[in-house]
C-alpha cells in the first residue's frame, strides 16, 4: 500500500479518497523510526484535550458546557416536584415487600440526549430522534441508574413540621404536625414528594465520541446542581421551596464514573471473518467513527485509590477481547478518568 | 400519546419549584436601567463554533446587569448549500429552510422536543429575514437548512418589575437569530446582497416619568414596568432596506408618527448589531488567514 502512494496528490486529497488506506499508512508506517500515528495527528491512545464549563445557564438548577476537541456538549439539569399523590403505583416504604427502588420505578432521573441541532450534517432537525439518539439516551439512562450514584435521599421532600426549623432536612426528630388520616413512616415525617430531575443533553457541535462527552457533561452538571431546601405545604397543597441562597443543598454523588470509549480499526476493510491486525484508537473522532465497525466501552470508577471499580464494559465487534487487551484499555481508562477529575475539579 | 423514542419521565404532573415568601423588592435594585436609552446591550459574537456545519455562529446577550442572569444565548448551524433529494421539483432558486427551537433548559417553563407554535411562528419571521439576502439564483436546485437553538430565551421571573412580556422576549429572540443567522450565513460563505442584522426598539412607560412613554432600543422586559409598544426589523444597512418588520403593541392609530419613530429606532438598533457582526466577520477572517499562515509554515 505504501509504495502505491502518488506523489502529485496532496495528503489531504488522499485522506478524502481513501480514508482507510490512508489511516493504515499512518497507523503503520512504512519508516519504522516514524511512530504510528492517527490521521488527525493523535497517537493512538492519545484522548483530545476536555474542558468543562459549569453553571453557565440561568434556568437550570445545574449546568455544564463541555468540549471534546470538536465535540461541544451542553447539560442542564432541572428539578422538578413530583408530589406522591401524582405517582400511580406509589407505595409507600414502611409497607411490606422487598424494597423498593424508587429512582427507577419512580422514574425520578429523565436523561435525554438531542442531536439533532444541526450539530453535524447528518443531524438535521425536525425528524424524530434517530437510532443513535435513542441509544445514547439509553445507555445514559442505564448508567445513570447502575452507577447508583443519585442518592434518593437527595430527591425526597418532606412534609414541614413545626420544630423543623433546621437547615437539616435530613434529621427526623420533632413530632410534627401530621395531617389526619396519614401514616407516617418514620415518627415525626412524612414523605409527600421527590425531585424529579430533567436531565437534558444537547450537541452544539458533534465530532465523534457521543458518549463520553454527553457522560462528562451529565456529570459535570450533576456536580455543580444545587437543589433549594424543599418541604410539602399542607395548606397550599403543595410542594414550596426555600428562596434563600444559603439552604440551596448539592447532591451527595456517590463514586466517580467515567466512561472511555474507542474504535478499532481492522487492517482490512470492512473485515468478514479473519481479522488480521487491529489499533484500538481512544476517543474517536467523526472521521474514525466511520471507518470502524468496532467499538469498546468502558466505565471505570478510580475514586478509591489502588482500586478500580469496572461499571460498564461494552464491546461491538469481531475482534478477539483477551485479557491482556481489557488491561490495557483498563489502563487507558484509568489515565482518562485522571484527565476527567482534573478537568472537572 | 407518549414518545416512545425519547425517556419521558413520571406520569404524573411534575411542577417546576414554587419558592416560599418570594419578596421581589430585593431583585428589583437589579433591575433598574442601568444603561442609557440608546444603547444596545454587549453582544457577543463568535463564528465556526460548530466545525462539521458549512457555517456555525454563536451569540450571546448579556443580561441587564453584568453579572445578573443573562439575556441571551443562541447558537446557529448552516448547512449546505446541497444538493435537493431526487424528489423535489426543479428549482432556480435556493431552498431555504429554517429552523427555530428552544432547548428544553431555555425557558423558565421546561420545554417539550417537539416544536410548538410560538416556535414554528419564530422559524418563519426568520425565514422571511433571510429570503431577501441571499442571492438565490447562484445555487439552484440546492438547499439551505439554517438551524438556530435558543439555549437561554428569556429572563428569570424574579427580576422582572411588572408582568413578563412574552411578546418582547420573543421579539428579542428573534432579532438574535437574524443576527447569528447572518453571521452563520457567512461563515458557510453562501452569497449575500448585505449583511442583515436584526434590531428591537419598544416604546416604555415607566413610573419615575410619570407615564410619559419613551422609546428604548434593544428592551429588556425586566428593566420596565410597562411595554406600550414593540418592534423587531431585519435591516440591510448599506441598502437601506428592511426584509423583516414585526410590530406589535398599542398605540394610537391616528399617530402614525410614533409608529415610523418606533421603526426607526429599532433600525437604529439594528445598525448596533450589524457593527458588531462586521467586526466579529473581520476579526474571523484575520484569524483563518493567521492559522493559514502558520500551518503554512508548519508544512515547510
Amino acid at each position: 500500500m505504501a509504495q502505491s502512494t502518488v506523489p502529485m496528490f496532496s495528503a489531504q486529497t488522499f485522506a478524502k479518497l481513501s480514508p482507510h488506506p490512508y489511516m493504515l499508512a499512518n497507523l503503520k508506517p512504512s519508516d519504522p523510526s516514524r511512530p504510528s500515528q492517527r490521521t488527525n495527528g493523535r497517537q493512538p491512545k492519545q484522548s483530545r484535550t476536555l474542558q468543562v464549563n459549569t453553571s453557565s445557564l440561568t434556568h437550570a438548577n445545574g449546568s455544564a458546557m463541555v468540549r471534546l476537541g470538536d465535540t461541544t456538549v451542553i447539560c442542564a439539569v432541572r428539578a422538578e416536584s413530583l408530589p406522591v399523590t401524582e405517582i400511580p403505583n406509589y407505595r409507600p416504604a414502611s409497607s411490606t415487600g422487598p424494597p423498593l427502588d424508587e429512582i427507577a420505578s419512580y422514574d425520578l432521573l429523565v436523561p435525554n440526549i438531542e442531536l439533532a441541532t444541526g450539530s453535524a450534517p447528518e443531524f438535521l432537525p425536525g425528524v424524530p430522534p434517530t437510532a443513535l439518539a435513542q441509544t445514547l439516551s439509553t445507555r445514559l439512562y442505564s448508567l445513570l441508574l447502575s452507577s447508583g450514584m443519585v442518592q434518593v435521599d437527595d430527591l425526597r421532600i418532606w412534609e414541614k413540621s413545626e420544630d423543623d426549623n433546621d437547615d437539616n432536612m435530613e434529621d427526623g426528630d420533632g413530632d410534627g404536625d401530621q395531617e389526619l388520616g396519614t401514616v407516617p413512616e418514620t415518627p415525626g415525617r412524612t414523605l409527600r414528594g421527590y425531585w424529579a430531575l430533567f436531565i437534558d443533553v444537547t450537541f452544539a457541535s458533534y465530532d465523534g465520541n457521543p458518549f463520553d462527552a454527553a457522560w462528562i457533561a451529565v456529570l459535570a452538571a450533576l456536580h455543580n446542581m444545587k437543589l433549594p431546601r424543599a418541604w410539602w405545604d399542607a395548606d397550599m397543597e403543595m410542594v414550596v421551596c426555600s428562596p434563600e441562597g444559603s439552604e440551596f443543598q448539592k447532591l451527595h454523588l456517590e463514586g466517580f464514573p467515567v466512561s472511555c470509549t474507542a474504535a478499532v480499526v481492522t487492517e482490512r476493510d470492512h473485515a468478514e471473518h479473519s481479522v488480521g491486525k487491529y489499533w484500538v484508537l481512544t476517543d474517536p473522532d467523526r472521521r474514525e467513527e466511520k471507518l470502524c465497525d468496532e467499538s469498546i466501552c468502558m466505565v471505570v470508577d478510580c475514586s478509591r485509590r489502588g482500586d478500580t471499580k469496572i461499571l460498564n464494559l461494552s464491546k461491538a465487534g469481531g475482534c478477539e477481547l483477551d485479557k491482556a487487551l481489557i488491561n490495557e484499555f483498563r489502563q487507558t481508562a484509568e489515565n482518562r478518568w485522571q484527565d476527567c477529575r482534573a478537568a472537572l475539579e | 400519546m407518549a414518545d416512545r423514542r425519547r425517556i419521558n419521565g413520571p406520569v404524573g404532573v411534575t411542577s417546576p419549584p414554587v419558592y416560599a415568601n418570594h419578596t421581589p423588592g430585593k431583585a428589583q435594585k437589579d433591575t433598574v436601567q442601568q444603561r442609557p436609552d440608546n444603547t444596545l446591550r454587549q453582544i457577543f459574537l463568535k463564528t465556526g463554533i460548530t466545525p462539521s456545519a458549512s457555517g456555525s455562529a454563536y451569540l450571546e446577550v448579556t443580561g441587564p446587569s453584568t453579572n445578573g442572569p443573562s439575556g441571551l444565548k443562541l447558537n446557529c448551524t448552516v448547512h449546505g448549500p446541497r444538493s435537493l433529494a431526487k424528489s423535489t421539483p426543479f428549482t432556480p432558486y435556493t431552498t431555504l429552510t429554517t429552523h427555530v427551537k428552544y432547548a428544553p433548559f431555555a425557558t423558565r417553563q421546561r420545554r417539550g422536543y417537539l416544536r410548538d407554535s410560538s416556535e414554528k411562528d419564530l422559524g418563519v419571521h426568520l425565514e422571511t429575514a433571510l429570503r431577501g439576502v441571499i442571492i438565490a439564483d447562484r445555487w439552484p436546485k440546492s438547499g439551505v437548512d439554517i438551524i438556530v437553538t435558543v439555549l437561554e430565551g428569556d429572563q428569570p421571573r424574579e427580576v422582572f418589575k411588572g408582568t413578563p412580556d412574552e411578546g418582547i422576549d420573543a421579539m428579542n429572540v428573534l432579532s438574535g437569530c437574524i443576527t447569528v443567522a447572518s453571521a452563520a450565513i457567512a461563515d458557510a460563505g453562501i452569497d449575500c446582497v448585505d449583511m442583515v442584522a436584526g434590531g428591537v426598539a419598544a416604546l416604555v412607560a415607566s413610573e419615575e416619568d410619570k407615564g410619559e412613554p419613551r422609546f428604548v432600543l434593544d428592551p429588556a422586559p425586566s428593566e420596565h414596568d410597562k411595554i406600550l409598544a414593540g418592534c423587531c426589523v431585519a435591516y440591510l444597512p448599506s441598502r437601506d432596506e428592511i426584509t423583516n418588520l414585526w410590530y406589535k403593541g398599542q398605540t394610537s392609530g391616528n399617530d402614525t408618527l410614533l409608529y415610523t419613530q418606533l421603526v426607526e429606532k429599532a433600525v437604529q438598533a439594528s445598525r448596533g448589531a450589524n457593527k458588531v457582526l462586521v467586526d466579529t466577520l473581520k476579526e474571523g477572517v484575520t484569524e483563518a488567514g493567521k492559522q493559514s499562515k502558520g500551518s503554512m509554515e508548519v508544512d515547510r
